[in-house]
């Protein structure tokens, strides 16, 4: 959108740096103070400490960094993050996809069986949490639909080995409408004539779902992965309020252990040096976005 | 043809189930809140069809929430949410308006900073931020709960991108005409901008009133306490009342969801504009 070929543009380019600085004065000032300072700042302070004993701050280099690896709270977080993040976004993804398939057919009441889907959009994080963290206590929702089914009563929040299984399902209630809804876009800009075409040739459900559905709907699947892969590594809210990152550690997610960091030990620095690696991270995982996206364009 | 008969019902079963399954902890919420706090957990330890419809309605836990605290929080949360949106927008439309109606040198590296700030993620430089909010004495101010709302990098991007198809002809037409360039961005821009400024204002909107981080670290006292706050905090008192922590929760839900039933078609639009295109 170069605006240099259009005839009569010189006109306006009356001192046009000046009037667009002006409209842009009062956002780039926020953008500056609100989130790039911040983030400066977090970078620099990554790289400083505070001495509890005098309450001086020095440059000490990587060495946060160094300490954090050594940390074995830091690198159990980060192994908890770890399977969190193989569990929760293949199995959401998959979910928001199959229910984008079946939702994109024809039945009746379709359209209010999805709206059912997409509601928990609406819902706060903490709202969920809240809501959910009663449906998960011993004598909840949860374990008295289990008695209907003749299954014994489940331990959930408080057992390390269902603690994280719990936030896994209650995050994906979150999120899977909200997923659903970038897949149903893509799936509706298939041309119906591709799958007609694919039938005539005698391909079965299945493989025109291979051949035709997936290799087109690559842009809002790439985007849909990276966008949930993201937001669930910040995951806090539910964590803070239903587990407190425990039961004995299980569910202590990178955010989480952030801010425990900062507020409950008190190490600001330390609590900087790992958002700078979470920061990295996730500017990782867009930048493999834009490769997705890019490759076969 | 007996097959494509059977599919579809085998579709509309699964359909329903899917449904079903999204809504029944809503559902629930929404019936508890609706029913003394003595019942509450009568009806879950013997379940039946009273555990998902509501009987003996009350609405005591509604007029409870209005009295206690956690109205005040609601007010709260409505007056934050309001100005992020209203101010927000102002900024953001300039912005976009001064990245897509005039060209300049250097342009591209001010967009930039644009992508870059909604790059990366507030939740993570909500530590820094909440050092610097202290030093500056907003904690526990409405201007402290606010301002991080209105840096908002997203809405000035999708701002942006529908500025840049308004046609330069109609801006030069206005300007030979004799009309300011604050003329031309107030009666050209923003009345043919309204989807994309619905859209950009529930951006706004959805990332405050979901906002949870943020109000823990900076809004702490009662007078500044938002709705999600208040409603963690109920959870972490010594006897919890479940009545007002459903109330609360069904409000906290049916004031957003208002919202995005009322523009849901700019909603959708927004949606699958988003990175796909």
């Amino acid at each position: 959108m170069s605006g240099r070929e259009r005839p009569g543009r010189a006109r306006l380019r009356h001192r046009p740096a000046a009037v667009a600085l002006a409209f842009l004065a009062p956002a780039l000032a926020a953008l500056l103070v609100l989130r790039l300072i911040p983030a400066a700042m977090a970078v620099v302070s990554s790289l400083r400490h505070t001495s509890l004993v005098t309450g001086e701050t020095s440059f000490v280099g990587l060495e946060n960094y160094l300490t954090l690896f050594g940390d074995p709270a830091f690198l159990q977080s980060v192994r908890v993050t770890l399977v969190f993040s193989l569990i929760v976004n293949p199995l959401q993804i998959a979910a928001a996809l199959a229910l984008a398939v079946l939702f994109t057919r024809r039945f009746a009441g379709v359209r209010f069986w999805r709206s059912l889907v997409i509601l928990p959009i609406a819902v706060p994080p903490a709202v969920s949490a809240a809501i959910w963290s009663v449906a998960y206590r011993p004598d909840g929702l949860l374990n008295s639909v289990l008695a209907v089914l003749g299954i014994p009563e489940q331990p959930f929040l408080t057992s390390p080995a269902q603690a994280l299984w719990c936030l896994i399902v209650l995050l994906s209630w979150i999120g899977v409408g909200y997923w659903m809804m970038f897949l149903i876009a893509g799936l509706q800009d298939i041309p119906a004539s591709l799958y007609e075409a694919a039938a005539i040739d005698g391909a079965s459900a299945w493989r025109r779902f291979v051949h035709v559905t997936l290799p087109l709907l690559r842009r809002p699947l790439a985007f849909v992965l990276v966008a949930d892969t993201v937001s669930n590594f910040l995951v806090f809210a539910p964590v803070q309020m239903l587990t407190n990152g425990g039961p004995e550690g299980s569910t202590n997610v990178t955010m989480y252990d952030i801010f425990t960091r900062a507020y409950t030990v008190g190490d600001l620095n330390l609590a900087q040096a790992e958002v700078m690696l979470l920061v990295l991270v996730v500017l990782a995982v867009v930048a493999v976005q834009f490769r997705l996206l890019r490759a076969g364009d | 043809m007996a097959r494509p008969r059977v599919r579809r019902s085998a579709a509309a079963v699964l359909g329903a189930l899917a449904g079903l399954a999204f809504a029944v902890p809503l559902l629930w919420a929404v019936t508890s809140s609706l029913r003394e706090n003595e019942a509450m957990f009568r009806y879950i330890s013997e379940p039946s069809w009273r555990t998902l419809l509501p009987s003996d309605v009350t609405l005591a836990n509604y007029a409870a929430l209005v009295t206690g605290d956690f109205g005040r929080a609601i007010l709260n949360s409505i007056v934050v949410a309001l100005a992020t949106v209203v101010l927000g927008l102002v900024i953001s439309a300039a912005a976009a308006f001064g990245l897509a109606a005039v060209r300049f040198r250097g342009q591209g590296v001010l967009f930039g900073l644009v992508v870059l700030s909604f790059l990366i993620p507030f939740d993570a430089i909500a530590i820094p931020l909440a050092t610097l909010f202290r030093d500056w004495s907003l904690q526990n101010t409405y201007a402290g709960l606010i301002l991080p709302g209105l840096g908002h990098g997203l809405a000035i991007f999708l701002l942006r991108q529908f500025f840049l198809a308004i046609p330069a002809e109609l801006v030069e037409a206005a300007r030979i005409d004799g009309l300011g360039w604050f003329g031309v961005f107030a009666r050209i821009y923003l009345p043919l901008s309204r989807p994309a400024l619905v859209g950009a204002g529930m951006t706004l909107f959805i990332f405050q009133w979901q906002a949870y981080v943020w109000p823990l670290l900076i809004g702490t006292d009662t007078a500044h306490q938002l709705g999600p706050i208040a409603l963690a905090n109920m959870r972490g008192q010594f006897t919890i009342d479940y009545g007002q922590l459903f109330a609360g929760s069904v409000v906290l839900t049916v004031i957003p969801l208002i919202v995005i039933m009322r523009y849901q078609r700019h909603f959708t639009q927004s949606i699958s504009t988003t990175g796909l295109k």
